[in-house]
């Protein structure tokens, strides 16, 4: 890709971009959000269309105007948001659009052979006969990258594949791209997370405001040397807790015995019993669907709490509604910030007004109070950085992590909560973001409150955490205070070994 | 991406330019999905061996081609426009109200009801009471089938709708037997009194205030959805319910009062056509008004606003479909082919895709 350009109304996402890729290469692809990656991305796969610039696949100069068309030259991707039909079975979702036929009838048997026979031949293992509802996250992004195999792809687009994987989900994921890289396809890597960028990549790329910044080749370079380049700041100031200044107060919230059941009606939550002082970052650590969302949403009262108490400074807050939780001095960061956390067709000041906008000064007994609502709003995106071209566009226009830093925007920025439950806050938000994201949680914490941080990051529970306790089968073990060896006992917790 | 550095907060001007584009897309939008419609409509029409320009040309003419044609177009929409208010008020909360149909047969029996019941009111008072307990009735109506919903999580859409029926025929049942009136032989009740007639506003056509009721209704509506605390609870509530829970926001009392305020609306149309249109009620006196809602506040995306627009249209096709099967022999059931082609081609956003790739600069 050569001197690409794209305009978008008020952005330039792309500025003479140069991408030249070799066969058989796993490049990643870095930057903040709205670095200008995914349109990159989404202009090789035709989803968008360059405004200037060249693109030559395997020697010759192309103009891809549709998916169909980046297909055809065998190009696949595969999103961040799976596109997979829920009610069909792997071996239906990978050949659909193409489906094997005798006749006028799909060949199902064929279908199933051919998925199998693919997916031996590049190590992806799957069942073709499960219903693609019924599979673990890992299992449906191989369905994905076995669609692509399928349509021939040769050149794989991965938009930030590690998002929603576990830890090992990840590892597999990695020798997966190592063998189809062996056997000569070429992968495009979108990710934030330099870590992973560092162990599955050859080349890095690095984009900066619609720019690339440079190439550099991945075992010459270390994580510092490409967030530094990522920021465009000498250095960067890594949200990192000072535990030594830490004097944790009266505890804001005491779990005792606390059950929960999950939306299948078994026992998610089983007695847990917890604190978290006034001043502490308490970090829950473990693989997803251990219990830790549940657990979240009893404490914030969206989910009945069968059996214990919750008490939030010394009121018991278990199974009241949404809004007295919320003015007792709860705010809440959910794992979902798109099911959950916001509404996104509303207007994005709809979306930060939601938890205040009935309050004297917001609105009166019926109308809003625009001006004040629109006021607030603008201070908000301000202080947050929430980057939006206006404040009446529907949520859906931002970028994902415009999304959630949104919804941190709203939670955090009254700055009255004495509880943060935050559950994976960093989520899919680029290294700036992030920082801030943690720097805000520790400077809640320095003022007195309590933060509860749920997360499947171990690196983010080690940088900012005080405790951590580790969640498995709906249990909690605690680890203690955060020191060297906490990572080891983490990691054995998680699997549900005695610490 | 860099933020706008117009994005300051209380400068109209810039925000009206910005929306300017997308309203002219959805303008365009829907101009080329009538020209298609009309097209295939005069495909239609041709295959049949008549004119498509003479029986189109009549069609014009009976809906808008006067000013009596106009005035009766403007009167046919008065209660398109409230069954579409009431189609808005359910589609924004995602309450799936498909009981309006009923719900304006209850309005207007009370309305008549209290039209011949009451003697001797000032009309000012007589009118507006007999508006006010259509309303209630409307929403009465629609009590059952939300609480069932709110408080068994039955869904909505089959009771709403079996509750037509309740409606329609025992209103029948009332007009045939209990109210049955002596001064009509078709199934009616007695007619209403003249202090509860609505003034008409043009000599020899029906149009009447209940128009102008209608226009202010649409506004009154667009700002309690837009601008108070209750309508940004409904909307958000429909946009997203598990986000609203999360938020705080009273979800069940917002699907509740989404509901109701339906049906209100629903019963304050029936009404308009008791007391501005028969004098009396008779039964079968609806045409689908309330299906006829429920697609005009599709037309209108849920934008009360829009709706007036999209009303007239629909008015304008059924007036003028009048005139053109009497003029040139082209059945008015032609006229519902066009509105399904249009529905089709609305809910598929057939154009809008293509029109927004064309001119990205406006999406």
């Amino acid at each position: 890709m050569l001197g690409i350009t794209k305009q978008f109304p008020g952005v330039l996402a792309n500025d003479d971009v140069d991408l030249i890729v070799q066969k058989g290469e796993i490049r990643a692809i870095v930057g903040e959000n709205g670095a200008g990656k995914t349109t990159l991305m989404r202009i090789l796969y035709g989803l968008e269309m360059a405004d200037q610039g060249a693109i030559r696949v395997k020697g010759h100069t192309v103009t891809i105007p549709s998916a169909r068309a980046a297909i055809a030259l065998g190009i696949g991707m595969v999103h961040q948001h799976f596109r997979l039909v829920p009610s069909f079975t792997v071996a239906e979702n990978v050949v659909l659009g193409m489906e094997p036929r005798q006749g006028m009838v799909y060949d199902e048997d064929k279908a199933k052979e051919e998925v199998q026979e693919l997916s031996e031949q590049y190590g992806l293992t799957v069942d073709p006969d499960v219903r693609v509802m019924d599979v673990s996250v890992g299992e449906q992004q191989r369905v994905e990258i076995l669609r692509a195999l399928f349509r021939k792809a040769d050149i794989l687009i991965l938009d930030e594949p590690t998002a929603v994987l576990t830890d090992s989900e990840t590892h597999e994921l990695f020798a997966i791209l190592r063998r189809l890289a062996q056997k000569g396809l070429t992968i495009l890597f979108i990710s934030h997370k330099l870590r992973e960028v560092l162990a599955i990549s050859d080349n890095t790329t690095v984009m900066r405001d619609g720019r690339v910044v440079g190439t550099v080749k991945t075992s010459e370079t270390t994580a510092r040397e490409l967030s530094e380049m990522i920021i465009g700041r000498e250095t960067l100031e890594s949200a990192q807790r000072d535990r030594s200044a830490i004097e944790p107060g009266e505890p804001v919230l005491e779990l005792q015995d606390v059950s929960v059941y999950d939306v299948r009606g078994l026992l998610a939550v089983k007695s847990v019993s917890l604190e978290v002082h006034g001043g502490e970052i308490l970090g829950v650590a473990g693989v997803e669907g251990n219990g830790q969302l549940e657990l979240a949403e009893a404490i914030t009262g969206l989910r009945p709490c069968v059996q214990g108490r919750i008490v939030l400074l010394g009121k018991d807050i278990q199974n009241l509604p949404v809004r007295q939780i919320r003015e007792a001095g709860v705010a809440h960061i959910p794992a979902d910030r798109h099911a959950m956390g916001m509404a996104v067709d509303a207007l994005v000041w709809e979306n930060l007004c939601a938890t205040r906008y009935h309050e004297p000064g917001f609105s009166g007994r019926m109308a809003l109070a625009m001006d004040r609502i629109l006021s607030e709003s603008d201070s908000l995106i301000e202080e947050f950085d929430v980057r939006t071209p206006t404040l009446q566009c529907p949520a859906r226009n931002l970028s994902g992590g415009n999304m959630q830093k949104l919804v941190v925007a709203r939670e955090l920025g009254p700055g009255q909560a004495r509880l943060v439950v935050a559950a994976q806050p960093t989520r899919g938000i680029d290294i700036a973001g992030t920082e801030a994201i943690r720097n805000m949680l520790m400077d809640y914490a320095s003022r007195g409150a309590g933060v509860l941080l749920l997360s499947a990051d171990l690196d983010e529970i080690l940088a900012i955490s005080d405790r951590v306790v580790v969640m498995y089968g709906g249990r909690v073990a605690d680890i203690g205070r955060v020191d060297a060896s906490t990572r080891d006992k983490i990691g054995r917790a998680m699997t549900g070994a005695e610490v | 991406m860099n933020r706008h550095t117009d994005t300051e907060v209380g400068t109209e001007t810039t925000q009206v330019q910005r929306m300017l584009p997308a309203i002219v897309l959805q303008l365009m939008n829907y101009v080329l999905i009538l020209l298609l419609a009309l097209a295939i409509g005069a495909l239609i029409i041709a295959s049949s061996g008549k004119d498509p320009l003479t029986a189109y040309a009549a069609l014009f003419h009976g809906a808008f081609g006067s000013r009596m044609a106009v005035a009766n177009t403007l009167d046919r929409s008065t209660v398109m426009i409230l069954a579409g208010l009431a189609a808005v008020f359910a589609f924004s909360t995602s309450v799936r109200n498909l009981g309006i149909e009923g719900q304006l047969y209850a309005g207007a029996f009370v309305a008549a009801w209290v039209g011949f019941g009451i003697q001797a009111l000032p009309a000012p008072l007589h009118i507006a009471l007999a508006f006010v307990l259509s309303a209630v009735a409307g929403a009465a109506w629609s009590l059952v089938p939300i609480l069932l919903r709110t408080r068994w999580g039955v869904d909505e859409i089959v009771p709403s709708l079996m509750f037509n029926y309740i409606a329609i025929h025992f209103t029948a049942y009332l007009v045939a037997f209990p109210f049955k009136s002596d001064t009509t032989i078709l199934p009616g009740t007695d007619p209403i009194n003249a202090t509860a007639k609505l003034p008409r506003l043009m000599r020899g056509s029906p149009l009447n205030v209940g128009f102008a009721l209608a226009l202010v209704l649409v506004f009154v509506v667009y700002w309690f959805l837009f601008r108070t605390k209750q309508g940004y609870e409904l909307r958000m509530v429909g946009m997203n319910p598990r986000f609203a829970a999360y938020a705080g926001l009273p979800v069940k009392r917002s699907a509740l009062m989404g509901m109701l305020l339906s049906g209100a609306m629903a019963g304050i149309g029936g009404a308009s056509l008791i007391l501005g249109f028969f004098g009396r009620f008779i039964t079968q006196f609806s045409q689908g008004y309330g299906w006829d809602g429920i697609v005009i506040s599709l037309l209108a995306k849920n934008n009360p606003i829009a709706v007036i627009p999209a009303a007239l249209f629909y008015a304008g096709l059924a007036n003028g479909s009048l005139e053109m099967q009497s003029a040139t022999q082209v059945p008015i059931t032609l006229v519902s082919t066009i509105k399904g082609v249009i529905m089709f081609l609305v809910t598929a956003q057939f154009f809008l895709r293509y029109l927004s790739k064309r001119y990205p600069q406006w999406a």
